[in-house]
Order: C-alpha cells, then structure tokens, then sequence
C-alpha cells in the first residue's frame, strides 16, 4: 500500500476505535472471516489440508497459488458452495464475525445472502434482461416493489462500474453483454443483495487486460464497503489489488501477511520460490 | 531452469563486476600517482567509462523492472545494484578528482605524507572488501567494511584537528592533503554504503546501526 | 519451379479417394432417405385423390355411398392425445426435474432406469395393460383408456427429453443462482427451467407427435367408432385405427380412404416437426463470442 493509502487506512481505523500502532504497516482492523482447522474433500481425496486463516474486514485479500493448492476449493467453502458438489465434504469451522457458518442449526440458504461470489466465467441469466439480471437475487426472494429494485439495480450497477455502458439499455439480454460486462454484469447482481462479503473466484482471468483493469477499479471502490476475497493465479493482479496476500501450496497455508512486504521479503522460502517463478 | 529474467540479471551482475574491477583499479592508480608524483591519463578516462557505467545499469534496471515485474529477492537485487553501481561510479569521480588536486598542486613529494598514505591504504582495502562483497554475497566482509569507516572518518577529522593547532604550515601540502583526505573519506562512505546494499540483497532490510557522517 | 505445390503421385492418389469416399457417402445418404421419399410419395400419390372438403368433414358413409370423410377420426385423435397429454406433460416434466437436478437420489437413478425401460416397452403391451385396467373396469371401450395408454407411452419422452434439457444448461447457472442465496427449489423452478424451456417444448411436441402415430394401444382401448363419440367412456374413432381398419377391408374406396387418412396424419407430423424446428430455432440464446 503507498503511504497515502496507509495514512487514509489510519485515520479510518482511528475513528472506528481500533489500535494503530506508530509502525505504519501494522494497522490492524478485525476480521472478518476466520477458518479453523477447514478440511475439504473431494470424495477421497484432500485437498484442504487444515487452514487457519484470518480475512479482515473491508480490505481485499488475495489468495494465490500454483494450481491445484485448493485455492478456489477454500473459497467455495466459504460461502458453502463447495457442499453442493455430489461427493463433496467439509470439516471444521469458518467464522463470519463469530458465528460458525457450518453450525449444526445454520441454514446455508442464508449464509449465502451474506457472502456472495463471483465466478471465473461471467454467467448471467441467459433468459433475462440486464435489469433483472441484476434484481434476480431480490426479486427470487420475494421482493415486489418497483421503485426499490430500480434504486437497487442502479446503485449495484454503479458500484459495479457498469452503470454509464447500459443504462439506456436495462432491458436488453443479459447475455448480449461482452465478456468484461458480463462480469460487471455479475459483480452487480451479486452486490445487489447486500452481502458482507464477496468472494471472487479468479474474476478476470477470462478478460482482456482493459476489461481486467475496470475489474480492478471496481474492487478497490467495492472494499470500502464490502470484505472482498480474491483468487488469482496471477500475482500482479495480487499485487496490484490485494492489501492481504494468502499463499497456498497443496492445501496448506504456507503464508500471510500485507501485501507490499510479502511480495517485497517473504519470509517463507516457498512463497520466494513461487512468486520468483522459480518453482519446478 | 533458467528464467526470461535471468538473462538480464546475469547482465547485470556481470556490468557491476566489471565496473567494481575497474573502479578499484581506477583509484588505485590515482592513490599510485600521489605516491609517484606522476600523472597517469587512464584515470579519467576510467572514470568517463564507470559514469557511462552507470547509466546502462540503470536503464537495464528499469528495463528488467518493465517488463518483468521482478518482486522479493529479484526486486530488492535490482534495487540494490542501482545503488552500488552509483558508488562505483562514485569511486571513480573521487579517483579523477584526487588527479584534479595532483595536477593543481603540482611537486607534493617534500609533504608528510604518512597520514595520507595510511588511509589510502585501508581506503583501498575498503574497495576491495567492498567489491568482493558485492561479487560472493558476504554480509561479514560487508559488515566488516562499516567497522574500518571509523578509522578513516577519524583520520580525516584528526589531520583537520592537528592542522588547525599548527603554527607553521604549508598550504600547499595542507590544501591539497586535506582535500585528499576528504575524497578518500567520500571512497570509504561509498563502500559502507555498497555493503549496506549488499546486506540489504542478503536480509531484505536495512542494517540497524547509525552512520556518522 | 515444379516445387512442393506440383501435383504428385501420391497427391492425386488422395484426391481420387477423397472424392470417391465422398460419393459413397452420398450414395448412403441417399440409401438411407430413399424409403421415406418413397413412402411419402407412395401416399402422396394414392391419397391425394381423396382429399376434398368433404374428406375433412364428413363421418364415413357406407361403401357404396359417396362423399364419406374422416372427421370422427380426426376428432377422435385430438381428443385422446389431448387427453394423454394433460396425464403425461405435467407427470413427465416433474420427472424429469426431479432425474435431472436430483441425480443424486437413489430414488432418482433408479426411476431414470426405469423410465428409460418404459421408453422401449411395446405399445401393445401398453395396451393390454390399460385393457385390463381399465377397458374391463369400466365394462367399455373408451377415450379414457386410449388417453391413459398415449399417456402411459408419453411419459418417459416427456421425462426423458426434460431431463436432457435440464441437463444441458451449464452448471454455473445453477451455482450463481445459489450463490445469490436464492434455495435449490427455487433455482430449479426460475433459473434451470427457464433456461431450458425450449428442450421442454421440444420433448412434448414430439411425444405428441409419437402419440399421434400410436396404433396398437388404441386397438385394445379406444376400438374405434364410425360415428362421433358424445361422451369419453364411449369407443372412440382414431386416425392410426382408421387406417387399420379400412386399410385391410375389401372394398376399393374405404382403402382409398386410409390412403387419404394416411397422408392426413403424415402432413401433420410434417407439420408438427417444422413448427419445432420454427419455434426452437428463433429461441435460439443471443450470447455474442468474447471480444
């Protein structure tokens, strides 16, 4: 983070009544998510390994690594998505600010208001306008009233900084849409619902670099208001984004910290020899 | 398997050696003429070459930095081979400026030399110490360096000292001793500052000790 | 310069095979459609001369009597497929949802199965079954038990081309939809449905289609009538018996009759068949390629 970022941090933190220390780089702010102790399978075979991870709040933190770490099986498993795959199972704990979403009486339907997700290819209803593309996560749940949707749909249009390219065009299939607002598209209709977080699975690895940058853009206006957690295989994109890098490696946590020190000294060797492309 | 990156790091690594093999040389012959009372051309020469040094270090940095985004250890090396190449060149704009006063000041044989020939000489070693350094990666002959700086900082200041209580002087040998010292007290910042830099590709952070300057 | 490009030995070789595998293929195509041409063309040619207004809306009249028509058959025929449909549509769709987005109920792979083994049963069977069922139930031949048996082949297409349909829409829909929050009946009902709303089109028009043709189930069940049927519990005339009947009977002009109720019934399949291809055709998505 450059030190007018950390400087804007520090004075937020400050009026929320959390501790800032006078080294600029650890301002803290509560977390958000907790995992402890999350496994996953996949039938037999383990792919989360036992993570305990913290997410903090309104920042966006990036989980990278090679393929096949279980990155996006972690995040899947946060919003208990993972679970709908047959065979699929899950162990341990996952905090949302203290409540165990995998509590025995926790309905799943309802977490997943909270923490809603974007996915790596943008999958808008092909069936249905932009409009209700956007209002599809409302009006499924039984909201009726006209003028609320509208203001729903434009504001998550706006905060998805796709507002200006269709507002003339609201009824127009979502589908019609290119690749990069497609995915605005999707960011819109997942914001929509007022979640508390936001998972995003590898969102714009199926974009150009100009579609990737309004991607971008539109996370570093979404944290103020919401927890985003990214995946990425591509570190720049981690760099450019995230103030908190996780690194995974075969379902483990291997590291995590701010980004800027992370990428500039990590402190494992792995994560070195990962982010340094010298992996075998 | 080797890197796109790599190429351009070898580069680098082999510009910089180059320049620390030439900048020791280059003072050692400045420090060889003040011992002779010659003159010997190649040191400015030498040390036009280390300035244009210098400049291709630096453009091949931005460059590995452009296009390959280097991050950790890749990154804090580049960095640090920016700073060392500019107290390479350094070495060698001191080396030409020490000719400057052996031109101006023509005949310094009948001076005391003592001081200044000591500290030319843990001056020189600095060099050395410093280069190799930078060529093996040793953070102890690094730190070894910072340790010598005292010496030729008090050096310096002690010949200034004992010049002002003097009664009779010869300002021609006091001026142009005084302003030898002070450039090989300029050399000796440079190599603490070249393995400084070293430490810092090593540990990924600045040593913690202060610095008199 | 002869060059690489100069036509060689081997070059011309391949070109011959090419062109040669290439007629045969034809000359297969051509194999395999020809008993359709010639069916067509067959009943083209006999039933044409019976077609007039008369043929579509007059009841049969005795052979020697002329100016007899179809019309009974035709109502008979829309009446029992109808009736079959109202069964099987909302049966068949339900089963297929339930094969499709359940597939991990045992209850579900089982059914699939045996759905599928319903889809091969021979009508006559299905006829016999709804004979006894229903034919000595009610003491009578019926439009009920012709309905019931269309129905009871109906089903597994219904089923089994709703459950294909469903299947077909990507599985990230389902998991958007989920991700929003929005509970599985729900994603079902809006979301993977509505998506693949044309497939399900498709699989009733084509059981209806089936439906139409069925002969034997109607032998056992409806009978047939030579006159309009006034209520469902009455034997009930049917475009399939009517051909049958008048096809194997003696007399020259009801033959001509089941040329003509022949072509009738294969201009609607016709029909039925390009109005699929027009309707799904035009639902086709809008997605444009990635730029």
């Amino acid at each position: 983070m450059t030190i007018e970022m950390q400087k804007g941090r520090e004075d937020e933190a400050m009026k929320e009544g959390l501790t800032v220390s006078t080294d600029v780089r650890t301002v803290t702010f509560g977390s958000k998510m907790k995992t402890r102790g999350l496994r996953a399978w996949f039938g037999k075979s383990e792919v989360i390994k036992g993570i305990d991870l913290d997410i903090p709040e309104k920042c966006v933190t990036a989980i990278m690594g090679p393929s096949g770490c279980g990155k996006t099986t972690f995040i899947r498993c946060l919003n208990r998505i993972h679970e709908l795959t047959p065979g699929a199972k899950v162990q341990g704990e996952v905090m949302l600010d203290d409540e165990n979403i995998y509590g025995p009486k926790v309905d799943a339907v309802a977490v997943r208001r909270k923490i809603g997700m974007v996915f790596q290819k943008p999958n808008p209803f092909p069936t249905m306008s932009i409009y209700d593309n956007v209002a599809a996560g409302l009006k499924l749940n039984g909201v009726k009233d006209k003028k609320l949707l509208d203001e729903v749909v434009e504001r998550s249009l706006k905060m998805g900084f796709l507002w200006e390219e269709v507002k003339n065009d609201l009824r127009k299939p979502g589908a019609a849409l290119s690749g990069g607002q497609q995915q605005r598209l999707c960011i819109a209709r997942a914001i929509a619902v007022q979640p508390e977080v936001l998972l995003m699975d590898e969102p714009a690895s199926a974009l150009d670099p100009t579609a990737t940058a309004k991607i971008e853009e539109a996370m570093v206006q979404l944290k103020k208001q919401y927890t985003i957690v990214i995946v990425t295989h591509n570190m720049q994109q981690a760099a450019r984004v995230a103030d908190y890098t996780a690194f995974f490696y075969l379902g483990e946590l291997v590291e995590f910290g701010e980004t800027a020190p992370l990428f500039e000294n990590p402190q494992k060797e792995l994560t070195e020899r990962y982010i340094t492309g010298k992996f075998g | 398997m080797p890197r796109l990156m790599d190429l351009g790091m070898d580069r680098l690594q082999n510009m910089l050696l180059e320049m620390g093999k030439l900048s020791e040389q280059t003072v050692a012959t400045a420090i060889e003429a003040y011992h002779m009372g010659k003159n010997l051309q190649d040191v400015n020469r030498w040390s036009i070459n280390l300035k244009q040094l210098d400049d291709q270090v630096s453009e091949l940095s931005i460059e590995l930095i452009a296009r390959f985004q280097p991050v950790a250890s890749d990154l804090r090396y580049i960095k640090a081979c920016m700073e060392i190449s500019y107290g390479f060149y350094r070495y060698g704009r001191y080396a030409h400026d020490i000719m400057e006063v052996l031109e101006t000041f023509g005949d310094l044989t009948k001076c005391d030399r003592a001081v200044v020939e000591t500290t030319a000489e843990k001056t020189k070693e600095m060099i050395e110490l410093s280069v190799e350094a930078f060529a093996n990666k040793d953070v102890d002959l690094a730190m070894k360096i910072v340790s010598m700086d005292d010496d030729v900082d008090d050096a310096y200041r002690g010949y200034i000292a004992v010049l002002m209580k003097s009664r009779k002087v010869d300002l021609r040998c006091a001026l142009s001793q005084t302003l030898i010292l002070r450039y090989l007290e300029r050399i000796a910042d440079h190599a603490v500052y070249i393995g400084k830099s070293v430490y810092f590709i090593v540990k990924g952070e600045e040593p913690a000790f202060e610095e008199k300057s | 310069m002869a060059g690489i490009m100069a036509s060689s030995g081997i070059d011309r070789r391949r070109r011959i095979t090419n062109r040669a595998m290439t007629g045969l293929v034809y000359l297969s195509v051509c194999l395999a459609i020809s008993p359709l041409v010639f069916i067509l063309a067959d009943v083209a040619i006999r039933g044409a001369s019976v077609i007039n207004i008369d043929f579509f809306t007059h009841l049969p009249r005795p052979v020697d009597v002329s100016g007899g028509g179809i019309a009974n058959a035709i109502v008979g025929s829309f009446v029992m497929v109808g009736l079959a449909s109202l069964m099987a549509v909302p049966f068949g769709v339900a089963a297929g949802i339930f094969f499709s987005e359940w597939p991990e109920s045992r209850l579900s792979t089982v059914s699939s199965f045996m759905n599928d083994v319903l889809a091969e049963f021979p009508s006559i069977v299905v006829g016999i079954f709804v004979y006894v069922l229903v034919v000595l139930a009610t003491g009578t031949f019926s439009a009920l038990a012709g309905g019931m048996a269309l129905a009871i082949i109906m089903i597994p297409i219904v089923a089994r081309t709703t459950e294909e349909s469903l299947k077909l829409v990507p599985r990230n829909l389902r998991e958007a939809s989920m991700a929003l929050g929005v509970p599985r009946w729900k994603t079902v009902l809006s979301i993977v449905i509505s998506t693949g709303k044309a497939g399900l089109f498709t699989g009733v028009l084509l059981a209806v289609a089936r439906a139409a043709g069925e002969t034997a189930p109607l032998l056992l069940t409806a009978l047939g009538n030579s006159f309009y049927a006034t209520s469902l519990m009455q034997p009930t005339a049917a475009l399939p018996l009517l051909i049958y009947t008048d096809g194997i009977s003696p007399f020259p002009q009801w033959q001509a009759d089941a040329w003509g109720a022949a072509l009738v019934l294969i201009l609607s399949m016709l029909a039925l068949n390009l109005a699929i291809k027009l309707t799904v055709g035009r639902r086709m998505s809008h997605a444009r390629p990635e730029n």
